[in-house]
Order: C-alpha cells, then sequence, then structure tokens
C-alpha cells in the first residue's frame, strides 16, 4: 500500500512536489512607471495585508522580519510566487503557491516597500541566455540542492530546495540575486548580469517537455522511482504472466 | 491429463492464437515504419512492445489450449551411485602406475602449480603505473600548497571581495581546477559567531574549507544560507561551518580539513599550506 | 522437405536422436515459481542483444570530445568521450535511446528476478543436497549481476554515475591495510583517473557477462542432469519428477514467457524514462546534485552507509573509517551467510539425505523467520537509502527519518522474523491451510510448546505399500512400451513421460520412479475422451512451426531412417507415438 501510494505520488510527477502547479503570470516589474494613484494603492495594501507583520514602515515586528533594504526584487520573488503574504508565520520559509495579488497590485507593493529605503537588488530584467554555459553554471551552483533535473530536493529540519519548473525567469533571477530564505545570494562578484542571463535559459529549457526524450518522467527524481517501477512492473506484468502460463486453461 | 477441449473452444483458440500472431506481424511492420519516419522512442517501443506481446500471447494460448499440459511422470535415478560402482572407479584411479600415488612427485608439481599462479599475479600491480607515488601517500597530497592561488570554476583568481557574505563559492587551485580531490569552497561567515576557530584561519571571516564528504567523498555543497551549514547530497551528512565544520549530523565522523589562506601581494587569495588533513574519506594510513 | 534431409543428415553423422528424444521428453513441474528464474534469464538475453548493439556507439574513454548534436544545452560542449557518446546514442542514434533505456531496465528486472528466484529456492529449501552446488553459482550469478549492474551504471560518466563510483572508491579505500591499494590499483592511480572508464567497459562487457554466461550454462546443465525438485503432491516422489513435458507444453509457454519479457521490457524501454544523462550532466568532480541514489539493488548499500552511525577509531593509530562496517563487512557477511547457508543448515538439522521434494516454507518456521528477517533488514536499508525522497513526499525532516530507520534496521527484522516464525507454526499444527484460513486458536497453539514432532521433516513419501489403490499399468503400443501411474484415492493418473522399445525397460522406469508399486500389464492405452479435429488453419502454424525446428524433422526421420539401417532395432520416436490420449494425427506432420 505504501508503495503503491508512492508510485501514485510519483505518477503525480513535479506537480505533486510543487503545491499550486499552475504557473503564476509574470509580474510585470514597474519600479519606475507606475501611477501617482498606484502609490496610494500600495500604501493601502501594505497596510492591510503587511503591516500587521513587518510593521508600518517596514521595521519588521517579532512575527516578521524588517523589509528596510531587503530591495524591489526581493518583495517581487516573494510576493509573485505566492509565498507572501504568509498564510501564518513558520520557522521556515513559506511555499510557492498562487499569488494573491494581481501584477499591478504587486508592483504597487514593490514601490510601497522600496519607498522605504536602503536600497537593495532590484528587479532584474533577464535577457536570452547561452544554453551550453547556463547548464554549466547550474550544475555547478544550483544542481546541489535543486537537483540537476530541477526536481528540487530535500535538505535539512524539513526544509526544501523546491523544483524549478513552475519559477518564470524574473523569478528565478530574483532568487538568485536575493537568496530567498536558506538559499546563497549570487550578487553580481559571483555571477555576473550575463550568467543570469544563461542560467534563466536553461532554468528556462529544464521545464521542457522536450528533455525528457525517453517518454514518461518519473518525476526526474532518478533511480529510486525507477526501481520502484522496475518492481511492479515485474512483480504484475512478469510474475502474473508467469502465474497465468504455469496452469491449465480452464484450471 | 487434460481432458480435451470440444471441438468449437479449439476453433475458438485458433482464431484467438491467429490474430495474436497477425498483431505481432503489424507490430514488427509498425516498428519497421516508426523506425523509417523516425518517430523518436516511445512509438518504437510500443510497435516493438506489441510484435513481441502477439507473440507472446500466441504462443501462450497454444501452449495453454492445444498442447497437453500436465499429467505426465518422469523417473528420477538419484544421484548416489552404488558402492561398487564408487568403488570401481576409485581403483582406475589410485591404480598402481596412478600419479595420485606418487606423493614426491605431487608435492613438486603442487610446488610449481602454486609458484606459477603467485608469480602471474605480479603483473596485476603494473594497473597502478610503477611511477607513481604510494598510493597513501598520493591519496593525502592534494594540489594545494604554499603560494597556490584559488581560482573559480572558469579558473579567474578571487580577490576577497569575491566571496560575498551568505554564498558558497567553489574553489580551486590554480592550474588544477579538474583535479579530483582539491575542490574547496570558500565562505564569509561573521567571526564573532565562531564556536570553534577554524583550522585554517580565516581573512577577514573568510573561510576555506575540502568540498569532499569526509565520509564518502562527496561533494559537500548544499549551503544553508544564515543557518552556517553545509549538508552532503549522498548521504546528509551536515557540517557545522561555525565550528570549524564539524560534522553534527548524519555518518560523516571528521571535520572538513581547511585550508589556510592569505591575500597575496597581487590581491588575489592564495594558499599558505595544504589542507589541514587529507580530504576526502578516510583510510587506513590517514593520518 | 530440406529440413528433414538436413536433420537426416545430421544424425547420420552426430546420433543425436536418443539425446534428444530424452530431452524434448523431460519433464518439468508445473508451478509458477518453477519459471521466475527464466525471467531472470530472459532478460539477461535481451541485455546481451540490446548491450551488443550499445557498444557500437558506446566510446568507452576519458578523452575529451565535443558533442554536436541535437541535445542543445549541450551542443558545442566539451567533455569525455564517454559521456558525448552517451548523450549522442540517446539523442542522434536513431532507435539508441530506445535500446538504450530497454538495456537499462532489463538490468533492473533482471536482478529483482534473481532476487524473486533466490527468495523461491530459498524458502522452499531447493538449496539442500544434492543442489547445494547449483545454490553456490546462483548466488556467484547474483553477486556477477550486482557488479555488472554497477559497472555499466557507472560508465556513461555522468554526474550521479561520478557520485556513485566516488562512494565505492571511498568504501573500497576504507578496507583496512588494502584498501588504498586495492583502489589505487583498480584506478590506476587517483579518481577520478582516465584508465578508469575503458577498465570498468571491458569489465562490464567481456569478463562479467563470459563469467555469467559460463555459470548460466553450468546452472541450467547441471538443472538438467539433477531434474527439477517438486512440491509435495499424490504421486509425486523423492524418485520422480511430475509436471509437463519440454515438448511441446513448456517449448511453447517458456517461448511465450521470453516474447513476453521482451514485449515487457521494450514497452518500459520506450515509454518510461530511466537514467536521462543528458540531464544530469558530465561528471566534475566538484559539482553534486540531490537526491542521489544508486540503482535499486545498491540502493541497501547506500541505505547503510547513511544509517551506519558515525563511528571511527584507529587501531594502533591506523584509521577504521565508519563506511567500512556497512559498505564491506555488510557485503561480505551477507553473501558469505548466503555461501554458507545450505552446509549451515545441514550442520544444524543433520540432513545429509538428498531432496526431490520441496518444502513448504511453513514446514521450517526458522528458516521462514531468518529469511524474512534478512529479506526485512534490506528493505529498511532500501528505504533508508531513499529517506532524502521519502523525507520529501512525506513532508517530515530527513534526520527524524534517519533515526526512525535506525531502529526499525534493528528492530523491525526481529519483529519480522517472530511473526514469521509464529505463523509458519500455526499453520503447520493447524488445519488452514493458507494464511487467510488461520484462526485465533491456531495461533495460540502456535506460541505454547511444541508437540511431538513428526518422524520426517523432509517430506518423503510414505511407503508405498500403505497406499491402496496405487498401481502402474503397462501397455505396449505399436512396437513400443509404455506405462502410467493410477491413485485411485488419490484421483491421480500419471504418464511415464517417453515410450521406450521393452517392457523390461518401461518396467525398470516405472520401477525407479514408483518403487515398491506393483505393476500389471494392461492391453492398451485408457480409453480417451473423443479427440478434437484441429482446424486446418491450425495445422498449417504447426507445419510451419515443426518446419522451423530441426529437432522436430529429426525426429519425424526416425522411423524411416531405422528401417534403411537394418540391424539396428527400431528406434521408437516420440512424436511418432503421441500420448496415451491423443491419436497419431500424421496427416498436420509431414
Amino acid at each position: 500500500m505504501l508503495a503503491l501510494g508512492a508510485t501514485l505520488l510519483l505518477g503525480a510527477g513535479p506537480a505533486a512536489l510543487a503545491p499550486g502547479g499552475t504557473p503564476s503570470p509574470t509580474p510585470t516589474p514597474s519600479a519606475s512607471g507606475a501611477a501617482p494613484g498606484a502609490a496610494d494603492r500600495g500604501a493601502q495594501l501594505y497596510l492591510a495585508n503587511c503591516a500587521s507583520c513587518h510593521g508600518r514602515q517596514g521595521e519588521g515586528s517579532q512575527r516578521g522580519p524588517s523589509l528596510i533594504g531587503v530591495g524591489a526584487a526581493s518583495v517581487d520573488f516573494q510576493l509573485s510566487t505566492g509565498r507572501m503574504p504568509a498564510v501564518q508565520t513558520e520557522p521556515q520559509p513559506p511555499r510557492r503557491s498562487r499569488p494573491v495579488f494581481s501584477p499591478e497590485e504587486i508592483a504597487a507593493l514593490v514601490d510601497q516597500v522600496t519607498s522605504f529605503g536602503g536600497g537593495g537588488p532590484q528587479i532584474p530584467h533577464p535577457a536570452g541566455g547561452d544554453l551550453n554555459r547556463g547548464r554549466d553554471l547550474f550544475a555547478a551552483n544550483c544542481a546541489p540542492c535543486h537537483s540537476a533535473t530541477g526536481a528540487g530536493a530535500v535538505l535539512t529540519n524539513g526544509w526544501t530546495a523546491p523544483p524549478l519548473y513552475d519559477a518564470t525567469p524574473v523569478q528565478v533571477a530574483e532568487a538568485i540575486r536575493v537568496g530567498p530564505g536558506l538559499m546563497p545570494v549570487f550578487p553580481s562578484q559571483v555571477l555576473t548580469d550575463a550568467q543570469v542571463n544563461d542560467l534563466t535559459t536553461y532554468v528556462g529549457r529544464l521545464r521542457s517537455e522536450r528533455l525528457d526524450r525517453g517518454g514518461y518522467p518519473l518525476g526526474r527524481l532518478g533511480p529510486l522511482a525507477e526501481g520502484l517501477v522496475a518492481w511492479l512492473v515485474t512483480l504484475v506484468l512478469l510474475v502474473g504472466a508467469i502465474r497465468w502460463l504455469g496452469r491449465r486453461a480452464g484450471q | 491429463m487434460s481432458a480435451r477441449r470440444p471441438p468449437a473452444a479449439e476453433r475458438a483458440a485458433g482464431r484467438r492464437i491467429v490474430t495474436a500472431f497477425l498483431a505481432s506481424a503489424a507490430g514488427a511492420v509498425g516498428f519497421a515504419v516508426v523506425y523509417a519516419l523516425n518517430a523518436g522512442p516511445q512509438w518504437e517501443g510500443v510497435s516493438l512492445a506489441v510484435a513481441f506481446a502477439g507473440l507472446a500471447v500466441g504462443l501462450a494460448q497454444w501452449g495453454r489450449h492445444l498442447v497437453p499440459v500436465g499429467g505426465y511422470v518422469e523417473e528420477h535415478e538419484g544421484f548416489t551411485p552404488p558402492p561398487d560402482e564408487q568403488a570401481m572407479t576409485a581403483a582406475v584411479l589410485t591404480a598402481p602406475d596412478s600419479p595420485i600415488r606418487r606423493r614426491g612427485l605431487l608435492a613438486a608439481l603442487g610446488l610449481a602449480v602454486t609458484a606459477i599462479g603467485i608469480a602471474v599475479l605480479f603483473p596485476l600491480r603494473s594497473l597502478l603505473p610503477w611511477n607513481r607515488l604510494r598510493p597513501a601517500v598520493a591519496f593525502s597530497r592534494t594540489p594545494w600548497g604554499a603560494g597556490v592561488r584559488l581560482v573559480d570554476q572558469q579558473g579567474r583568481p578571487l580577490r576577497p571581495e569575491d566571496v560575498p557574505a551568505g554564498t558558497l563559492v567553489g574553489v580551486f587551485p590554480e592550474g588544477s581546477v579538474d583535479s579530483g580531490d582539491a575542490p574547496a569552497f570558500a565562505v564569509r561567515l561573521e567571526p564573532q559567531r565562531f564556536t570553534r576557530p577554524p583550522s585554517g584561519g580565516h581573512v577577514g571571516g573568510l573561510v576555506v574549507w575540502s568540498m569532499l564528504c569526509t565520509h564518502a567523498g562527496c561533494p559537500v555543497r548544499l549551503y544553508l544560507k544564515g543557518t552556517g551549514r553545509v549538508l552532503c547530497p549522498c548521504h546528509q551528512s551536515s557540517f557545522d561551518l561555525l565550528a570549524d565544520a564539524h560534522p553534527i549530523a548524519g555518518p560523516a565522523a571528521r571535520p572538513l580539513p581547511g585550508l589556510p589562506i592569505e591575500v597575496g601581494p597581487d590581491g588575489f587569495l592564495r594558499a599558505t599550506g595544504g589542507f589541514t588533513g587529507p580530504p576526502g574519506a578516510g583510510f587506513w594510513r590517514r593520518q | 522437405m530440406i529440413i528433414d534431409r538436413l536433420a537426416r543428415a545430421l544424425d547420420d553423422r552426430l546420433r543425436l536422436s536418443p539425446i534428444t528424444r530424452r530431452a524434448l521428453a523431460k519433464v518439468f513441474p508445473d508451478h509458477w515459481t518453477f519459471m521466475l528464474g527464466e525471467i531472470a534469464l530472459y532478460s539477461f538475453v535481451a541485455l546481451i542483444a540490446t548491450g551488443v548493439y550499445l557498444t557500437f556507439f558506446f566510446d568507452a574513454s576519458s578523452a575529451d570530445r565535443v558533442y554536436r548534436g541535437d541535445y542543445a544545452p549541450l551542443d558545442g560542449a566539451t567533455t569525455s568521450a564517454a559521456y558525448v557518446s552517451t548523450v549522442q546514442l540517446s539523442w542522434d542514434v536513431r532507435a539508441g535511446l530506445l535500446i538504450r533505456q530497454t538495456h537499462h531496465w532489463a538490468a533492473l528486472v533482471f536482478v529483482a528476478a534473481i532476487l524473486l528466484h533466490l527468495t523461491r529456492i530459498f524458502f522452499t529449501g531447493a538449496f539442500r543436497k544434492p543442489r547445494e552446488l547449483n545454490w553456490l553459482i546462483g548466488v556467484t550469478m547474483f553477486l556477477l549481476a550486482l557488479a555488472n549492474g554497477f559497472t555499466g551504471y557507472s560508465m556513461p560518466d555522468d554526474l550521479l554515475s561520478g557520485l556513485g563510483l566516488r562512494i565505492l572508491v571511498s568504501v573500497v579505500e576504507s578496507i583496512p591495510l588494502v584498501g588504498t591499494w586495492l583502489a589505487a590499483l583498480a584506478l590506476g592511480g587517483e579518481f577520478p583517473s582516465a584508465d578508469l572508464i575503458p577498465r570498468l567497459f571491458i569489465t562490464h562487457v567481456l569478463l562479467v557477462p563470459a563469467l555469467l554466461v559460463a555459470l548460466v550454462s553450468l546452472h541450467l546443465g547441471i538443472l538438467v542432469r539433477q531434474k527439477h525438485s517438486q512440491f509435495p503432491a499424490p504421486g509425486r516422489t523423492e524418485h520422480n519428477v511430475v509436471g509437463s513435458r519440454l515438448w511441446p507444453s513448456y517449448t511453447l509457454r517458456s517461448l511465450a514467457l521470453f516474447a513476453w519479457v521482451l514485449a515487457v521490457l521494450f514497452a518500459l524501454g520506450g515509454l518510461v524514462q530511466i537514467n536521462p544523462v543528458w540531464l544530469y550532466g558530465p561528471f566534475e568532480p566538484s559539482q553534486s546534485s540531490s537526491p542521489a541514489q544508486p540503482d535499486w539493488y545498491i540502493v541497501w548499500g547506500d541505505g547503510a552507509l547513511r544509517l551506519f552511525p558515525p563511528w571511527e577509531f584507529r587501531i594502533a593509530g591506523y584509521l577504521v573509517p565508519a563506511p567500512f562496517w556497512p559498505g564491506v563487512v555488510l557485503g561480505g557477511v551477507t553473501f558469505l551467510a548466503l555461501y554458507a547457508w545450505p552446509f549451515f543448515e545441514r550442520w544444524r538439522t543433520g540432513e545429509h539425505r538428498p531432496h526431490q521434494l520441496l518444502d513448504r516454507p511453513r514446514e521450517h518456521p526458522i528458516r521462514l523467520a531468518v529469511g524474512v528477517g534478512a529479506l526485512t533488514f534490506f528493505a529498511v536499508l532500501v528505504f533508508a537509502g531513499g529517506d532524502d525522497i521519502l523525507a520529501r513526499l512525506l513532508g517530515v525532516p530527513v534526520y527524524d527519518l534517519l533515526g526512525l530507520f535506525r531502529v526499525l534496521a534493528l528492530v523491525l527484522p526481529f519483529l519480522a522474523g517472530l511473526v514469521a516464525y509464529l505463523f509458519a507454526r500455526a499453520l503447520r499444527r493447524g488445519d488452514a491451510a493458507s494464511l487467510g484460513e488461520l484462526t485465533r486458536a491456531d495461533l495460540r497453539r502456535a506460541a505454547g510448546p511444541a508437540p511431538v514432532q513428526r518422524g520426517d521433516e523432509g517430506g518423503l513419501e510414505t511407503p508405498a505399500p500403505d497406499r491402496p489403490g496405487e498401481r502402474i499399468e503397462l501397455w505396449p503400443e505399436g512396437g513400443l512400451w509404455r506405462w502410467r501411474y493410477r491413485d485411485e484415492a488419490g484421483h491421480v493418473v500419471l504418464t511415464g513421460n517417453r515410450a521406450v522399445c521393452s517392457e523390461e525397460e518401461a518396467v525398470e522406469a516405472s520401477r525407479l520412479a514408483y518403487p515398491g508399486v506393483d505393476r500389471v500389464v494392461v492391453p492398451g492405452p485408457p480409453p480417451p475422451p473423443p479427440p478434437g479435429r484441429v482446424r486446418t488453419a491450425l495445422r498449417r502454424w504447426g507445419r510451419a512451426a515443426a518446419a522451423g525446428s530441426l529437432l522436430v524433422g529429426l525426429l519425424l526421420d526416425r522411423r524411416r531412417r531405422g528401417g534403411d539401417r537394418g540391424p539396428q532395432p527400431p528406434e521408437p520416436a516420440e512424436s511418432d507415438s503421441p500420448p496415451a490420449d491423443e491419436p497419431a494425427t500424421p496427416g498436420g506432420r509431414t
């Protein structure tokens, strides 16, 4: 039964491992071109949804960290991946889910939080990059936690490195620059903008089903999932066949 | 003995068998077509599977419905020969002129064969070229040494500011990026948080350790920012960088060896010696 | 016609027909567990066939090579030739990926089938005298299968296989005294060495497969010589084998299984992706991926490495690293125990007689308990090897799972063994035929003190004279003699598997099979039920198959040729004298 349950989970593939599997809409970063009314909207949204934990001026509280100096990229990443606003305060980083706010509302909130000052990384604008270099950079910097296949992996204490299949290029670039949660941060002296472009291009390609040329990918979880399938097939199809073959017809 | 089926059932079985073999032939033709069209592994696999499955179903139906199953018995002679038969064989083997009786000669023969057996093992030593270092020495040595500059995977020399806080940078000895036992990583920590000083020292909080897990040698590269811990992906050993990379969970027993570093006159980071211990998994002569 | 003449020509020169006649009449027991080994055999055939195809494209070298092809993220990259050629095989060689994946699936199924076969042999006591030799060969083949699986997994030089190799090298290095030397000799230097992939390759495609082929042949040769064991039932004794004959019944069924194994493997190879090395990327000493596991049949080792606590100690200043115990000692002890079990059991039970009748698993509660306990232990290790994936699927911290598995690995085997022991005793003593029929009273009795032991644990048949209604019937048929065993009480009628030339031969064969049973000569075969007329279409198929088989043609001509020879007594041909319940239908046979 456990095996069956695991198979079902495996069968659901990456989708099962990524809560809220629907790709979120690409946020429209509008750091500069926000209308005057947007600032008011951002303030309202901030007070209604964020201030209770992060403080009225982003100074932070016992329930949430300070937002001064986190940068536009961080705010956009947390909101556009649905990690914020968090349903409850947890010791571990919240997981990806459907974003609560519309792209416009997110842009307004980004403006609101950046108005608290402190600088921080801006929202990156990844462009097309080189797949080959991206693969190499991914293997060196991302694969240890997110798996070479992009399926994600478990860390200690119940933390996980999430699968990357739902991340948009902007979100990938933001995560690289910001280092949300436990993820290391990769500022420009570690990874140049061109290298980030290569990486986002490769990550975008990783989610493509064309890479699963061999057929059903089993969640790209590797040899254990394959072994489970081999055993199920051996037991059901092959041992079943010999049980049938070993008997006389009509017996 | 199986009761013979009435003819109608037999005819039905025959029809099923013919159908299965026809399906098999169709699958085989399908495979040829799929291959010629380069339709991809999925179609190739399915068509071949159909071809063989048709064969299997047809043969199985044939074997189950149209030939007798069961009801036969074959005698089993047993394998304990009669005593006189054994004695006869033994007599042939141990006849007076039998080589088995010449104990002295046999001993000499045994000696010769054993000597040959041992001698032919010697060339196996060539599997490891003779001009190499003894294994335990080779495993303890790495390309690191005093004055060797730290470079990244692309071979660029690193300055201290290339390793900001909150990230992990893979570092390699200049000129030996592909070496198997040299990979190391650099992180920037807050020295006041150290619970145990790094064995290789630090340059303004910048510390370098061997990347190879002391358990089974996998690259320890999962850095959990903020906790100051790295995790091995193979067997989940966890090392606390704030405590000189001592293992805190999992099967690893020894801390990661550190690399003593300094900032050279050219402003680039360089090692002041080798690792503080042999990197990677343990072995008998490991000091 | 051509086949007839060819067959005759061969027989004239090699005199194959007596051997062939006996071989075709060989009796296989009709029980499905006897075909588990065949699944392994046919997976092995599939492995060889697909593997040979792969060698045409695989370049076993660590030298740099530039990839040019359809896989865009690698296009233009320079990596090892082994990796490049594997990606090319997967993306640019037409049908290459199908064959590669089928090869890998076949390996997984191969080892699974071996394990099932071994489990069956163990629990039914089929390893007992006279079959200890085949047990030793079988265990050796199991070991070789694991070795070849690992070398094959390691050859593509991708990131996962590189991590696996690195772990294996670390395990070898951990062996006291000789570990570093063994590792350095195998690698020809330090990991990762340029010599490693060519050495893995020659081991994988020549050394181990050649050994396996030799041992498979020996395994089957001994099997034919010793004949099959069988489960006890009316009419089955220590001196016979009851079942269906090789020709035609098992020929058709075994070929059907062969085709089915190929069908399943190709379906898997085409539809389910396995080991996508292009996604993993080439091996670099400083790169890693998570989760990282080996193929399932090695995972128990990986699980043991994860579970074993960080205990290291020094002997006179020399280090014994932690991986030595779970990596070397555990595997070594496991296989030594497997090798030693038949002799251990013989020593413990003092049972030196040969056995052709198998035990039901329940008849040896201790053996069952040991087997179930060992399987449980390794199952826990396999789950522990996937603790990171399980932690993610279940959403629990991985170190909690680790602690749980450490406890389970020590406790669960004993619990499972105890439960198996009690159930076996309950089944043996009670009236229940299967687990489902066990009552609570049976279980209570099982826990109590043992009743008086039955005289014979091995299940030897009761002496024949005590069973009234048993007899052997002999009858002439044409110029030949046949015999059958009839047990009125047990409603069993078993026909001798082949016709013989004289009454004496028939008496001799029946006496061997049923010592002490009375023999009577009867006028002829039992009244058969009316024979069914096989449809003409069917007969055509039958003819086609017969024409395709050289040996059949050979047998069909025996009578004619025997007449030509004059002085030689006519050799009865099995196919010409059909089984007792089936009259000769020569129409469809020439």
